[in-house]
């Protein structure tokens, strides 16, 4: 059986990748383009235009048995040896376009040249995109990260408490934490994942009575407030000052509260405490016991459910070492060593909470009535936390734990909640499954409409599909355009998506990096948690506005306004926004000049820096990778060491960066990088402006100027964002490309980028429009289809 | 992301671990074949007449402490020439333990080298300091390494305890952005790997340790609930494994190394529950005290995780464990120390005297939270000694001076006696560029796992004892 499964894998495996293969559908199956005609006229092109130009230009160094940067031009003869490596193609394109080649120590082609070779290239890459057999890729079972743990679990169980937050962190890969590839499954998260079914479950479906009389004891190190932990047990409050513990009251009841103390007496009256529910006081009691024989004070009182602080205050502190009688001098302290709380007590018993009669929707019942009902039940759970119905082996799988735990002499509500508990840990749950066909699983094919459903939710929810997608794959429709696109309207409308949001922007702009961003509070002391919290919460409120009020992504780069409180207008420096609200802000004159779009904004420039100042090279690497698409060659290993100058060094940073650049190593590659990280110089290493740098020697102005490689100039953050705007396709492939992999869960491939070609232009026609980046990747064949791996 | 070309896969793949592990049925821990695990040229086994205890029954224990970024090696290489030595800055905090401290000098992780992979230094490093493997350059498709030491350790000696091993570290992990320069974040947070494709994640928080421990987290828990939570464990597991075969059947070849991964995580676990139902509960000792949760401060947080290391040694509920104390190219600042700039921008020193002495300062630190977790292994007595003599505690870095990123002359130590097969308080020199694998060579054969190669080895370390 395994020999046969090897050789239909392997003729599927020949069928995939032959040219022979024609594809069922899409646009490889078209063959609308008159073949002959265009390659001829293509190929001639190539002859007459193209090859002489490289020759004159390129196969100095990338060719005649050259092949710097491993590229060797002269191989490719003509238009046939073209379509065999088109990566090298897209290279020779980017190359041309900005100007890195050929370099600028070598004689240029004119323009004319330059853009008749551009066009050819343009074209030919253009004619293999509509004619080729595209391939969607393969992406392996795809485990559900934190983040989508946390939110399916609340959409399916419809509990809130995160238990993801302990597991282990999820690593990621080509910048995002939801890559299929790099998720992987170790005992450690098994384990978690164990522990988290059940207490899920014990949340949702309480077994036993939650209202059951409970003891919670506070020692003296659980208690928190004023006093020392000298005490060798208890708190130690030598001053008027109070002791805390915060206990999560289940149940509208009484309870009592016991506080253990003792005092060093002194002067005419017993020390006296105060205890306090929820800062009011409830009885002030008289601490007659001295240090070493404690007393417990004890109060009845009824307490509404809820987390509440109980305080024991120290309210006549005495203090009198001079007094003319020996007897009034002295030193009255008190000591607590407990607090303690009893209850509910005498509480009735709850009935079952919503949550419960939706889980266990009929029963409880014995017998094979009662094995009925379980599998009713486990059937419906289990068909929402597959995502798709489950196999009536799944069901009678789920039974046997039923069964078993009955005949353990377990109540009906707890073996249902085992079987629950089961369908948590099962791989189906954990994991998102997308089945290849038996009998062509190498072959690209369109996903089932669930396994459809799923990727769009997970995509924009982070979570599980709801009741009106499920009901849309049930019905069949959901493949078809119309239908896609009118879900994806409706999930950005709804505020699960907010997760696209913080996922994706938090990654994308490298915003979750504020989270442990350090920088020194001797020199940035206005920097505290709370600006923090607010520079993220800025980067998220933009991004989701562009996403949600249908405006052009290239808002992203450039905009009029910005979210603001007042904590961070009064950072940027702008007036007349009061209170801890956000709202949005239109920007003009100077701060319109200053701020506006993504790049500026105080976040973006507090990850981009060092902790105790700006990293003009980390800043530009930032621009290349994340806005432009063209992330810049690591650093070589074996850099030399920067000659010593000492950290207060008199010089700018741009003096001591041209210095760098004057190693021949490093030169090529910073003079992309730096000079648009210049331009961002007038921002401090947490996003102030400033017009000075301050060095060792003294205030110089920033010099926000420079060249790129391509001859623009680039002059202050304004200059870089028209630099940019000027370059409106590259960002918007580049954002698709960063999308796409979030969207699919995977690395970029090279055959991605007829898709990738395809989903800009629909974008470009449809004003750049985010709503539409995010429309056209979920309607291209590359997310609504898929193909299994050989090996 | 333009122009990442997807990498052809370089690595043997002539047998796929799903095939051994079907052929193996029950077997839980992952045979070593040649054509799986070249590192290891022989399948591991236990050595005759149980060799991983000292002659007084006590087992042996493994740890090893990982520090990111190379280390300032002017405060931490002796004077002297020769065995004997007086303890260099950095290591003054160890002052009592001098004699329970081995320097190794000439060490060398050259799989952690380039080798054509461009730069990747720090991902390199980490991947490689306890595989001994060069990790296949990838940000994400077709991740491989090797299996660590310790992981092989545990196949052996943990077979007797709760967990065959403890996996800590002290950061959290979650940041955006790449990780090393084209290399995936699993390379760079994680030094423990059970397959060459899948990394053991670590623990941050010490109450979760704790729980992991002595399987208890609920306030009211009393044996009873606890031992009816096993069986129901138990059951779940067994429906859930059947689960996974059935769901095998119908996935393609290009999923089953994912599912594998999970059939093998859910039957260990399974594993660990049998054993946990077998044997007696073991309750938390007198003197250990539940952890509230993680500490704010770094420092104390490095030592409460110890506390519980020790505590899983002392009862006996591993092994083996390994203490990421940061992932390597790690920016932590460490602001109490009186520094301004991270650590990994401090590590490229350039040799600015004010960053090397930073280096220093972390160094030290360091030094001290170890010297901590020294003291506490001393102060646990065990049969004719302590815990620290039956153990063996590896301490360093896979790079030697950051700014250099050179994989050779690497700052490692030992400590402990493992159970009589080091003679400590000696600094030995072996000549430039003997494997660091020779030294997981040596631990090997003190854990009781006999193989005759790991990663580049060229035979065990010599001279380990007098």
């Amino acid at each position: 059986m395994v020999e046969k499964k090897t050789v239909s894998t392997l003729i599927a495996w020949l069928l995939a990748t032959t040219s022979a293969l024609v594809l069922p559908w899409g646009a490889g199956a078209r063959g609308a383009v008159p073949a002959d005609a265009r390659t001829t006229e293509l190929d001639r092109r190539f002859t007459g235009n193209v090859r002489p130009f490289l020759q004159a230009r390129c196969f100095a160094c990338h060719g005649n048995g050259k092949h710097k940067g491993d590229v060797t031009l002269d191989a490719f003869k003509s238009f046939d040896s073209f379509k065999a490596d088109r990566a090298t193609w897209e290279d020779v394109q980017d190359v041309l376009k900005d100007g890195r080649m050929p370099p600028k120590k070598a004689e240029q082609p004119s323009a004319d040249e330059r853009a008749r070779t551009l066009k050819w290239v343009g074209d030919a890459l253009g004619y293999l995109d509509q004619t080729q057999p595209r391939d969607p890729g393969f992406v392996p079972i795809h485990r559900l990260n934190r983040a989508e743990y946390n939110n399916t679990i609340h959409d399916l169980v419809g509990v809130r408490f995160n238990p993801a937050s302990d597991f282990p962190a999820d690593d990621s890969g080509y910048g995002f934490d939801n890559i299929a590839d790099v998720l992987s499954m170790s005992p450690l998260l098994a384990e978690k994942y164990l522990a988290a079914a059940e207490q899920v479950m014990e949340k949702a479906i309480v077994s036993g009575d939650p209202y059951r009389l409970r003891v919670a004891r506070y020692d003296g190190d659980a208690l928190k407030g004023n006093g020392s932990g000298t005490a060798e047990r208890g708190r130690l409050l030598f001053t008027n000052g109070q002791v805390r513990a915060t206990h999560a009251f289940v149940a509208p009841a009484d309870y009592e509260i016991r506080v253990g103390a003792e005092a060093d007496q002194a002067g005419p009256e017993p020390a006296k405490m105060t205890l306090r529910l929820d800062g009011k006081p409830l009885k002030t009691f008289e601490v007659t016991a001295l240090r070493g024989s404690p007393q417990t004070c004890t109060f009845r009182v009824h307490v509404e459910p809820g987390e509440r602080p109980i305080a024991a205050e120290f309210i006549n502190d005495y203090y009198n070492n001079t007094a003319p009688d020996p007897k009034d001098r002295g030193d009255r302290n008190l000591y607590v060593d407990f607090i303690e709380v009893r209850g509910p007590i005498d509480a009735p018993p709850p009935g079952p909470s919503e949550i419960e009669k939706r889980l266990l929707f009929c029963g409880p019942a014995d017998g094979p009535e009662g094995e009925k009902c379980a599998a009713q039940i486990a059937r419906r759970f289990a068909t929402r936390a597959f995502r798709h119905p489950p196999g009536d082996d799944d069901v009678a799988r789920l039974v046997r734990i039923y069964a078993a735990a009955r005949k353990e002499g377990e109540p009906f509500k707890k073996a249902g909640r085992l079987m629950l508990e089961a369908v948590l840990v099962s791989p189906q749950f954990l994991y998102r499954i997308e089945v290849d066909p038996a009998d062509h699983p190498l072959v690209p094919h369109p996903l089932r409409d669930h396994e459809l459903a799923t990727r769009l939710s997970y995509f924009l929810w982070s979570s599980m599909p709801d009741e009106v997608l499920l009901d849309a794959a049930a019905a069949g429709k959901l493949h078809e355009p119309a239908a896609l696109r009118a879900q994806v309207g409706r999930m950005l409308a709804d505020p699960r998506s907010q997760a696209f949001v913080s996922n994706f922007a938090g990654q994308w702009l490298e915003l979750r990096n504020l989270e442990g961003a350090s920088p020194d509070p001797r020199r940035f002391p206005k920097f505290d948690r709370k600006l923090l919290g607010s520079m993220r919460h800025e980067g998220e409120l933009f991004f989701g506005n562009v996403l949600h009020d249908h405006r052009s992504v290239m808002e992203m780069i450039e905009s009029d306004y910005t979210f603001l409180d007042e904590r961070l207008a009064k950072f940027y420096g702008i007036d007349g926004v009061q209170g801890t609200e956000f709202r949005k802000v239109t920007l003009s004159g100077e701060a319109a000049a200053r701020r506006g779009g993504v790049l500026t904004m105080a976040g973006v420039m507090t990850v981009t820096a060092m902790p105790s100042r700006t990293s003009p090279p980390k800043r530009g690497k930032f621009i290349l990778e994340q806005i432009l698409g063209t992330p810049p060659p690591p650093p070589p290993p074996d850099v030399p060491a920067l000659p010593n100058k000492g950290e207060k060094t008199s010089m700018t940073m741009r003096q001591r960066l041209e210095e760098h650049r004057g190693n021949p190593a490093c030169a090529s590659c910073h003079a992309r990088i730096d000079p648009i990280g210049f331009a961002l110089e007038n921002f401090d290493a947490i996003g102030r402006w400033r017009d000075k740098e301050q060095t060792r020697t003294g205030e110089f102005p920033i010099d926000p100027s420079g060249t790129l490689p391509s001859g623009e100039a680039v002059d202050g953050a304004a200059g870089l964002r028209k630099v940019i705007l000027a370059h409106r396709e590259q960002f918007v492939r580049c954002l698709v490309e960063k999308v796409m992999t979030y969207a699919l869960g995977r690395g970029p491939t090279a055959s991605d980028r007829p898709y990738v070609n395809d989903i800009c232009r629909k974008v470009h026609e449809s004003d750049d429009r985010f709503d539409r980046v995010i429309e056209e990747i979920v309607v291209s064949d590359i997310f609504t289809s898929r193909r299994g791996k050989g090996n | 992301m333009s122009r990442q070309i997807p990498w052809i896969s370089c690595h043997p793949t002539s047998i796929s671990r799903r095939t051994v592990l079907r052929g193996l049925g029950a077997t839980i821990a992952l045979p070593l074949l040649d054509a799986m695990a070249p590192a290891v040229a022989r399948a591991a086994q236990a050595v005759a007449g149980n060799s991983a205890a000292s002659p007084a029954g006590t087992p042996r224990r493994l740890a090893t402490f990982f520090l990111p970024n190379g280390m300032n090696m002017d405060h931490w290489l002796p004077s002297q020439t020769g065995e004997q030595f007086e303890l260099p800055a950095t290591l003054e905090p160890l002052g009592a333990f001098k004699d329970q401290i081995t320097l190794l000098q000439g060490l060398a992780l050259d799989n952690a080298k380039a080798k054509g992979d461009g730069p990747g230094d720090h991902a390199r490093s980490c991947a490689a300091f306890l595989t001994g493997a060069h990790p296949h350059k990838t940000a994400g498709a077709d991740i491989h390494l090797g299996i660590s030491v310790d992981q092989l350790a545990a196949q052996q000696a943990g077979i007797e305890t709760r967990l065959p091993s403890l996996e800590l570290g002290m950061d959290k992990g979650g940041m955006a952005g790449e990780c090393d320069s084209g290399y995936s974040c699993a390379y760079v947070s994680n030094i423990s790997w059970r397959t060459p494709i899948s990394p053991v994640p670590h623990e941050v928080n010490p109450a979760a340790v704790f729980a992991r421990l002595f399987g208890s987290n609920e306030e009211d828990d009393t044996p009873e609930i606890r031992a009816r939570r096993l069986r129901e464990r138990k059951s779940i597991l067994d429906a859930v494994s059947d689960d996974a075969r059935s769901l095998g059947r119908r996935l393609g070849r290009g999923d089953q190394e994912k599912l594998d991964e999970f059939t093998t995580a859910i039957r260990e676990v399974e594993l660990r529950v049998e054993r946990a139902m077998a044997r007696k509960e073991v309750q938390p000792p007198d003197d250990a005290k539940r952890p509230a949760g993680t500490p704010e401060d770094f420092g104390e947080h490095m030592r409460l995780l110890c506390d519980m290391l020790v505590l899983a040694f002392r009862m006996d509920l591993t092994r083996v464990s390994t203490f990421m104390v940061g992932s390597d190219g790690n920016d932590r600042t460490y602001r109490w120390l009186g520094l301004s700039d991270g650590h990994h921008a401090l590590s490229h020193h350039g040799n600015n005297p004010q960053k090397l002495e930073g280096v220093a300062k972390i160094d030290l630190f360091h030094a001290q939270q170890f010297a901590y977790f020294l003291q506490k292994m001393h102060e646990a007595k065990e049969g004719d000694g302590t815990l620290l003599d039956h153990s063996m505690i590896l301490y360093g870095c896979g790079i030697g001076d950051g700014n250099r990123h050179n994989h050779d002359e690497l700052p490692i130590l030992l400590a402990g006696r493992g159970g009589g097969t080091i003679t400590p308080g000696r600094q030995l020199r072996y000549s430039k560029g003997t494997p660091l694998c020779n030294l997981h060579l040596a631990l090997l054969e003190r854990m009781g796992v006999k193989a005759d190669r790991f990663g580049d080895s060229t035979g065990a370390l010599k001279n380990l004892k007098a």
